[in-house]
């Protein structure tokens, strides 16, 4: 996989802010691939990722789609799509725009909006758009690499086509 | 074989359509209910206009005076409205006019409802306020001398409002709701919702599969452990295997429940409610499952249904309503709506929103669900007169208080449904 992430500090370009449009790209570049395995690692090892919905996030309501709090609980969204999660076969591919991003040197952090569609590509043939929305992320060096220490992804509808079990 | 039930006499001398329910009864259940349109024609007549209590919204949900939202019975719109009394009003959402919706968003807070095709104006109990261009403009035109306001409304909809839940039906002659949940159903609506309620999030899911197929897949308590594999997965110490189904006299509303094992029943939980119970478990992110025992009857896991589309959980701590609305024979978009109480901690919050991931279009214990219906449509659309086969725990639709290997509530949903559908 083509990624930041991996990159160690000392080649890094020393832009923080084109390093993390590179993470936000390889990110989706990642899952449209099926590299889901390598998505924990795309996070902090406490990092926040969040699916919610505009309305619930206007309303600054709590339970959107998917939490998780922390690795650990992506690991086990990965070994549950692959273990216990049944469903149709199916790939993404991300459209994402070029984020806004701003940098603040005190925290090392950077905060990023960009927007995204997502088309559903079933085996059957059937492809569809699935997902369109913006994420908001909160971006951060740990262990000599740039990773989300929060991606929130908020979906512009409040509905789902079928169900969700791969990340966006 | 077992007699088949007669069906009741809710719809006696209604036209009958031509199919004919297989000898066997309620054990089977026959592909063409799930595809045929006419069917779904006579459902919205007979179920979701007849004698039935359809789920609206939550009272908390329309808090302030001039708050409204939108929803539906059936397919037909719904406006439900609280007024400047405080009082919970219900509405088709069409106006006296011409027809339009009058009400375009979900929810909003209003003065008074407004149609903007020509500007005719309701009060928050649909009552026609005012008629646009009444007296014509400089003298020309108008409505005829003998038009009445009083004559012209939105058209009500009788309304009851238990524990909160807001419920409409079309019909004069349905008992109450207490009475149409019964008892038992009424008992265990009230152990979850009866004290002041808090949305903590919502979001639907489209399901491309007829309503009937998602109400049989909700009273289908032998799938569970089968399809629905993350608890063993995971090796999820989840203490409540001791579980049954209870079902409600006119068999269609059930409760499934699951119940923590006596003998595990340790004392530290009894003592200590609000602590966290821990699930063992192979997780690497056991703060999933942190729970607290909210109540004293063991009870860790339940789904209530009430006929027609509406259900309850509660998955250790996570409530939520689910409410299942079709959209065409082959579509239904299935709504979650997730609840804590006004009385909660921060901590229990932070324990139902993790545990909101067990459950809802992304739900790790339950996400088939979303597909699941729809290979039976698929498997079954183009053979409209074979029938499923349901005979998991007998072939008759009674409780089963000490197992959930059975598919009696499924048989409970057929008998009730061929009562008020008259087949």
């Amino acid at each position: 996989m083509p990624s930041v992430i991996e990159k160690p500090a000392a080649q890094s370009s020393g832009d923080p802010c084109r390093e993390a449009a590179e993470l936000i790209a390889s990110y989706g570049h990642a899952m449209d691939d099926g590299e889901i395995d390598l998505w924990p690692q795309f996070f902090t090892s406490n990092g926040i990722y969040h699916i919610t919905t505009r309305e619930n996030h206007e309303a600054g309501l709590p339970i959107g789609i998917m939490r998780c709090v922390g690795r650990g609980m992506m690991i086990d969204r990965v070994k549950a799509f692959h273990t216990a999660n049944i469903f149709e076969p199916h790939t993404y591919n991300h459209i994402v725009g070029y984020p806004t991003m701003s940098y603040d040197k005190a925290s090392g952090c950077v905060t990023a909006r960009s927007n995204f569609q997502v088309v559903r590509i079933m085996e059957t043939g059937r492809m569809e758009l699935y997902a369109t929305g913006k994420y908001l992320d909160v971006i951060q060096q740990e262990g000599g690499s740039l990773k989300f220490r929060e991606r929130v992804v908020v979906m512009d509808s409040r509905n789902v086509d079928i169900l969700l079990v791969v990340p966006l | 074989m077992q007699a088949t039930p007669h069906p009741s006499t809710h719809a006696a001398g209604k036209p009958a359509l031509d199919f004919t329910w297989p000898v066997e009864g309620i054990a089977r259940a026959p592909y063409r209910l799930f595809t045929d349109p006419e069917i779904y024609r006579l459902e919205q007549e007979r179920i979701f206009r007849g004698r039935c209590w359809n789920y609206l919204c939550l009272d908390v949900e329309i808090p302030k005076a001039g708050d409204y939202r939108t929803t539906v019975i059936g397919e037909t719109p719904v406006i439900v409205t609280r007024d400047h009394d405080g009082k919970i009003h219900a509405m088709v959402n069409r106006c006296a006019h011409k027809g339009a919706l009058v009400c375009l968003k979900k929810q909003d807070n209003v003065a008074s409802l407004t149609c903007v095709y020509h500007a005719w104006n309701y009060e928050l109990d649909g009552k026609l306020k005012g008629v646009a261009f009444r007296n014509g403009v400089r003298g020309q035109g108008g409505m005829p001398s003998d038009f009445d306001v009083a004559k012209h409304r939105l058209q009500p909809i009788r309304i009851e409002n238990f524990c909160g839940i807001i419920f409409g039906t079309f019909s004069e002659e349905v008992e109450g709701v207490e009475s149409y949940l019964g008892p038992d159903m009424a008992q265990f609506i009230k152990r979850n919702l009866d004290r002041p309620l808090r949305v903590l999030g919502t979001h639907s899911q489209t399901i491309h599969n007829n309503w009937k197929l998602y109400a049989e897949n909700l009273r289908d308590s032998y799938h569970a452990t089968l399809l629905h594999t993350f608890y063993t997965t995971f090796k999820v110490n989840r203490l409540d295997m001791d579980g049954g189904i209870i079902l409600s006299d006119e068999k269609w509303h059930h409760l499934s429940f699951a119940r923590r094992a006596k003998m595990e029943e340790a004392a530290e939980y009894s003592e200590a409610k609000v602590h966290s119970a821990s699930y063992d478990s192979a997780l690497e992110g056991p703060g999933l499952l942190e729970a607290w025992e909210e109540f004293d009857d063991g009870i860790t896991h339940s789904i209530q249904t009430v006929f027609p589309n509406m259900c309850i959980q509660f998955t250790l701590n996570s409530l939520a309503i689910r409410f299942f609305a079709p959209k065409g024979v082959d579509k239904t978009e299935l709504f979650w709506i997730y609840l804590g109480y006004d009385r909660d901690t921060e901590q229990q919050s932070q324990m139902r929103i993790m545990q909101s991931n067990l459950t809802g279009a992304a739900g790790l214990v339950s996400l088939e669900d979303g597909c699941i219906n729809e290979f039976v449509q698929r498997g079954t659309r183009n053979d409209p007169q074979c029938s499923s086969f349901m005979e998991m725990g007998g072939r008759v639709a009674e409780s089963e208080k000490n197992s959930r290997a059975t598919e009696a509530a499924v048989r409970g949903f057929w008998q009730g449904y061929r009562g008020i559908m008259g087949f």
